[in-house]
């Protein structure tokens, strides 16, 4: 703690500082001469209330990197901090709590636990901490995200876009101060990305939530207020702002 | 196909492992019986052989008739007949010999047992070259106060030379002196019994064999036709004896040992089997799981060209590897087991005598046999739902949901369930215990095949309380025991037998304790009973009753004898006991004639049952035949209302003594005016102290040791079907195992939203003690039913109240709550330290 204290004098910045960053976050995965850098020193930070969107090629290091930020991996060096908190010090069990009350989640597929409903999927974090959830919020969320009728069933009876919906609702419910989204709407057809995505970008404007997502799609990426493109474990461009169209030759350029 | 049958096995050796674990136990415990039988026979037949190995001939009373145990009931015989097989030319040598009761008193004033082996006194044979019995120390007895006692009981009660020492006899126990220490050519003692060895004319005075001889042994002059002495030994023969060689003997000896034998060995494959039988079900279980999990690779097989043929023999392959491993491993802890039985049995003391292990070809046959077949036919039906995949499967989105054929389900389970019903019925009125066997299987296979209906109903109510109490662990523990029945049915199927088994011994248990107080209760009126504080001993002396008499305010004795005879035709059991002052001892309720009048006149008293069945009423003479005096009539004095501790047929002790001989008294009935207190209790016992192998208790007392009777048995048979819960909890880990591996993601997905290392483990073990409670409820449940027919079937052998003790059963729930707990504490483990990225990214 003191080394990191000294090496990076930010580590106590307030509150009001990025709600998630990493500084020189390096990821290597297998033994010495088939090494592979997913992460090659990566420094990046997640603006508290903003909704920034991650690019990059098919194995550019994305998930690497989201994994590695939500205490799911740990890093091979570098330093993570969610809020003011140094997550690669923690145990097990201080990485689960950090997930289960302060990071919410949505994956590709493979988001709800198949024996239970749609209700008691959106009520699991708080059920694993044996919490309360506020009945107010719960019912806007679902108003919101148009799975009232849905509550009773089970992820088998939805279809992909309802699914996703309910991993949404589960990963707001408890008001995380971050919430990771790999490609949440990878295997959705473009109706129901849109509505997801329309969803998300409210979540950020009503209520202050802030959200990092990968995406391939450029018009999910112009939804966020700002777009970070990885290639080869490395940051290369960092656009805020964006429209679908600078992001599209964003890519183009990068793509050459 | 084969590569990829193998392939198969060598990427799941955990699977590998705890699947065949389940047979092991099984093939161990029939190869662990079969040795240790093997090496029993084995040891006795040399032990016999070497007994008679220089006797030629042996010359004796013929059989009077063969008792029920399987043993000729044989007249002594004259002494003068000794004089003429000498005189026949090609005799070398001929010596009588008798035998008959005697018991060491230890230094320590208590009376010498073994673990029911006999206690037994003969005449010393002087001839070296005839007797089994070789001196180790001091002489042949020469003096009516001189004994040789063997070797085993010296060393282990410090015996020596020169020593007194006391021995109980019929008659009123002695002390002798210890003039020599004998052994059985290199053994100490003869198979645990204890011997003590007095000069002829002593033992024939002690042994009531005055003038009289049990055998003549004879010795051949060397170079001897056999067959022809044989032959003119018998011409100088009275009616009535016998001559025959000593390998005969041997034989006999050897045979209704190993007669019993076998008997201990049928019981204990029964145990084996069940163990089997229960590994059976775990087989089938993990196989219909992994055929499961398996079915897109087997329907991406089918698609790459392999046969329905190929696929059936591929999983049948799997199986029959699996089998031959565990055959082979079972094959060698065999071995182990063996010396852990007899250990076992040490523990609950039937002593057994031990010579090296021996090893047999059947042994190695029976253990493939089984092993390999238990697992390849309990491997065909998930084999077949395997051929039925459909080559599609392997590229459709969502699997084909289960329990398609439910209805053949009910109708085939309900079939064998009543099927197996009958049998057992018909079994058990027959009695038939090959058809109650079957008949259990029956109903085993029937209830497993019906329980997916019911479980998730039950996994549901019994989830609701793990659910209320451990919150979203516990739901989620309930949820999965719900969301496939038949797994959850199949897995507790195992747990199922072993439950119905213990909670039929167990109702069965306590019934039988029940009736044995009970009968006491109905049987005996006296204040004191005295018996033979060994159990699987013989009596005691007759001078006990006498010596009971004496005490200072006994008012009434009674002694109690039990022996065999032939009635109509037919050998059973034949009581005898004091009228003297009956009613004060015996409970004899009549129902017709009269009790002790009729036994103090000569007559015979039968129970009602008996009356009716064979029609005899008071009046009828009826023929008999004893062992020791022939044929004869007896008149039917009266009828009396069953009663446990007499038996159907009852003589006055007088009848009694004047057909056996010198009978052992097997209880003493004793009345006091003091009734049963402490002080007259202490009186008594003074009284009998010099008769230390018997065990003076009051009425309650000797309900007590009763029941802890019944309850030791019971004790041994729990142990035995301990293996059969073992086999059933393994099973219970390797389906949580599977299960876990099949949920990786899922548990992953769990950990990343924050379900914390304890909650997984806690939900895994609420599925565990869901499981188990499930398959113990059932189990429970036809155990009592069981339990119930079995004991109620007995009603004429003497098990009156049917007892069904609700606080075991309660206890084995909780007990098989307690099991699966502990079998879900590896896969629980296991599911909490899944690396949640790993089962993330699995896809
Ligand atoms: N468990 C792993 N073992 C080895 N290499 C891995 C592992 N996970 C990811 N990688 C490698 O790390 C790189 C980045 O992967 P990833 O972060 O999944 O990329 P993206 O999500 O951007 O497609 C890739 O080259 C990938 O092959
Ligand atoms: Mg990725």
């Amino acid at each position: 703690m003191t080394l990191t204290g000294e090496a990076s004098p930010d580590a106590t910045a307030s509150p009001s500082g990025p709600a998630a960053r990493a500084v020189g976050l390096v990821k290597t995965y297998g033994a010495s001469d088939t090494v592979v850098r997913a992460l090659d020193g990566v420094d990046i930070a997640f603006e508290r209330g903003h909704f920034t969107a991650v690019m990059g090629p098919s194995g550019s290091g994305k998930s690497t990197l989201m994994h590695c930020m939500a205490g799911l991996d740990t890093p091979t060096s570098g330093h993570v901090f969610v809020g003011d908190q140094e997550i690669s010090t923690l145990d097990d069990s201080g990485l689960t709590r950090l997930r289960r009350d302060r990071i919410g989640f949505v994956f590709q597929s493979f988001n709800l636990v198949p024996t239970l409903t749609a209700r008691e999927n959106i009520l699991l974090p708080a059920d694993l901490a044996g919490r309360q959830v506020d009945p107010g919020w719960f019912d806007y969320l679902v108003e919101q995200l148009a799975i009232g009728d849905r509550l009773a069933h089970r992820p088998s009876e939805l279809s992909g876009g309802q699914q996703q919906r309910v991993a949404c609702a589960r990963a707001l419910i408890g008001r995380p101060d971050l919430i990771f989204a790999d490609e949440p709407t990878g295997n959705l057809d473009s109706n129901a990305s849109a509505e997801l995505l329309a969803f998300l970008r409210r979540s950020v404007t009503e209520f202050g939530q802030t959200i990092a997502m990968v995406t391939h799609d450029p018009r999910g990426a112009a939804q966020a207020d700002r777009v970070i493109f990885l290639a080869d474990g490395n940051v290369v461009g960092d656009l805020a702002a964006p429209t679908a169209e600078a992001v599209l030759e964003q890519m183009k350029v990068l793509g050459n | 196909m084969w590569k990829a049958t193998v392939k198969g096995l060598l990427a799941h050796k955990l699977r590998l492992a705890l699947t065949a674990l389940a047979i092991v136990l099984g093939v161990m415990f029939v190869s662990g019986t079969l040795v240790l039988t093997d090496t029993l026979h084995s040891t006795f037949t040399t032990l016999f052989d070497n007994v008679y190995q220089n006797v030629n001939f042996e010359v004796r009373g013929k059989a009077a008739f063969t008792g029920s145990a399987g043993t000729a009931v044989r007249n002594p015989i004259a002494e003068s007949i000794a004089a003429r097989v000498r005189s026949v030319p090609g005799v070398q040598y001929a010596d009588g010999s008798v035998s008959g009761y005697a018991q060491f008193v230890a230094p320590n004033g208590k009376a010498v047992t073994t673990g029911g082996a006999p206690t037994i006194g003969v005449s010393f044979e002087p001839n070296p070259q005839l007797s089994s019995l070789h001196l180790r120390q001091g002489k042949a007895p020469t003096t009516p106060h001189q004994v040789v006692v063997d070797a085993g009981t010296a060393d282990k009660y410090h015996f020596a030379v020169g020593d007194q020492v006391r021995i109980l006899l019929a008659g009123p126990p002695q002390t002798f002196t210890v003039c020599g220490i004998a052994q059985f050519g290199t053994a100490n003692d003869l198979a645990g019994a204890t011997i003590a060895a007095f000069d002829l004319p002593t033992a024939q005075q002690l042994f009531n064999r005055v003038g009289l001889y049990d055998a003549i042994d004879v010795l051949a002059a060397p170079g001897v036709d056999q067959n022809q002495l044989q032959r003119a030994i018998a011409r100088v023969l009275p009616p009535g004896v016998e001559v025959v060689t000593g390998q005969t003997v041997a034989n006999e000896q050897s045979g209704s040992i190993n007669q019993a034998l076998s008997f201990f060995s049928t019981a204990l494959l029964v145990f084996a089997f069940i163990s089997l039988f229960v590994g059976g079900f775990t087989i089938f279980n993990t196989f219909s799981i992994i055929v499961g999990q398996r079915t897109r690779e087997l329907a991406l097989l089918r698609i790459l060209g392999a046969s329905r043929r190929q696929v059936f023999r591929s999983v049948l392959g799997e199986a029959a590897i699996v089998g031959l491993v565990a055959s082979l491993v079972g094959l060698g802890l065999g071995v182990l087991a063996a010396l852990g039985l007899k250990a076992l049995l040490d523990a609950f003391g039937l002593t057994i005598p031990y010579g090296p292990l021996v090893f047999q070809a059947h042994t190695v046959v029976a253990a493939l046999v089984v092993g390999i077949g238990v697992t390849v036919v309990s491997a065909v039906s998930p084999a077949r739902r395997a051929v039925r995949i459909a080559p599609i499967a392997a590229i459709a989105e969502t699997q084909a949901t289960e329990d398609r054929s439910s209805n053949r389900r009910i109708v085939i389970g309900s079939a064998l369930a009543v099927l197996g019903v009958v049998l057992l019925a018909f079994g058990l009125t027959k009695p038939a215990i090959q058809l109650v066997g079957i008949g259990a299987i029956g109903i085993f296979l029937g209830a497993g095949m019906l329980a997916p209906l019911v479980a998730r109903p039950a996994a549901s109510a019994l989830g609701r309380p793990l659910a209320r109490v451990l919150g979203i662990s516990g739901r989620l523990g309930r949820e999965n025991s719900m969301r496939s029945p038949r797994r959850t049915a199949q897995t507790s199927a195992a747990l199922m037998v072993g439950l119905a088994l213990v909670s039929t011994i167990a109702v069965f248990g306590a019934s039988l304790s029940r009736s044995a107080t009970a009968s006491v209760d109905d049987a005996v009126s006296a204040d004191y009973i005295v018996t033979n504080g060994a159990t699987g001993a013989a009596g005691f002396s007759q001078s006990v009753a006498a010596a009971a008499g004496r005490v200072p305010g006994v008012t009434a004795v009674s002694s109690v004898y039990n022996g065999q005879f032939e009635f109509r035709g037919s050998v059973t059991n034949l009581a005898g006991v004091s009228p003297y002052r009956l009613s004060e001892t015996v409970t004899l309720r009549m129902d017709s004639g009269t009790g002790a009048g009729a036994l103090a006149a000569g007559d015979l008293l039968v129970d009602t049952t008996t009356a009716t069945s064979k029609h005899l009423t008071v009046g009828t003479v009826v023929p008999v035949k004893f062992a020791r005096t022939g044929d004869g009539t007896l008149r039917i004095g009266g009828i009396f209302k069953p009663n446990a501790l007499l038996g159907s047929y009852l003589v006055g002790d007088q009848v009694f003594l004047s057909h056996f001989d010198q009978p052992l008294p097997v209880a003493v009935l004793i009345r006091s005016s003091q009734g049963a207190s402490p002080s007259g209790e202490a009186a008594v016992k003074a009284g009998l102290s010099s008769y230390p192998s018997v065990k003076v208790q009051t009425q309650a007392e000797f309900k007590k040791t009763q029941q802890a009777q019944v309850n030791q048995l019971l004790g041994l048979v729990y142990v035995l079907l301990a293996l059969a819960v073992l086999v059933a909890l393994i099973g219970i880990v390797n389906t949580l195992m599977l299960s876990v591996f099949e949920r990786t993601h899922e548990i992953g997905l769990l950990r990343a939203v924050g379900m914390r290392r304890r909650q997984v483990r806690s939900m895994i073990r609420s599925e565990a003690v869901i499981l188990s409670v499930f398959g113990a409820l059932i189990g429970v449940a036809i155990g009592t039913g069981l339990g119930v027919a079995f004991a109620a079937s007995l009603k004429q052998q003497g098990i009156t109240d049917i007892v069904v003790p609700f606080t075991s059963l309660v206890v084995f729930l909780v007990l098989a709550a307690l099991l699966g707990l502990g079998a879900a504490s590896w896969p629980a483990r296991r599911a909490a330290r899944l690396d949640v990225l790993a089962a993330i990214a699995a896809e």
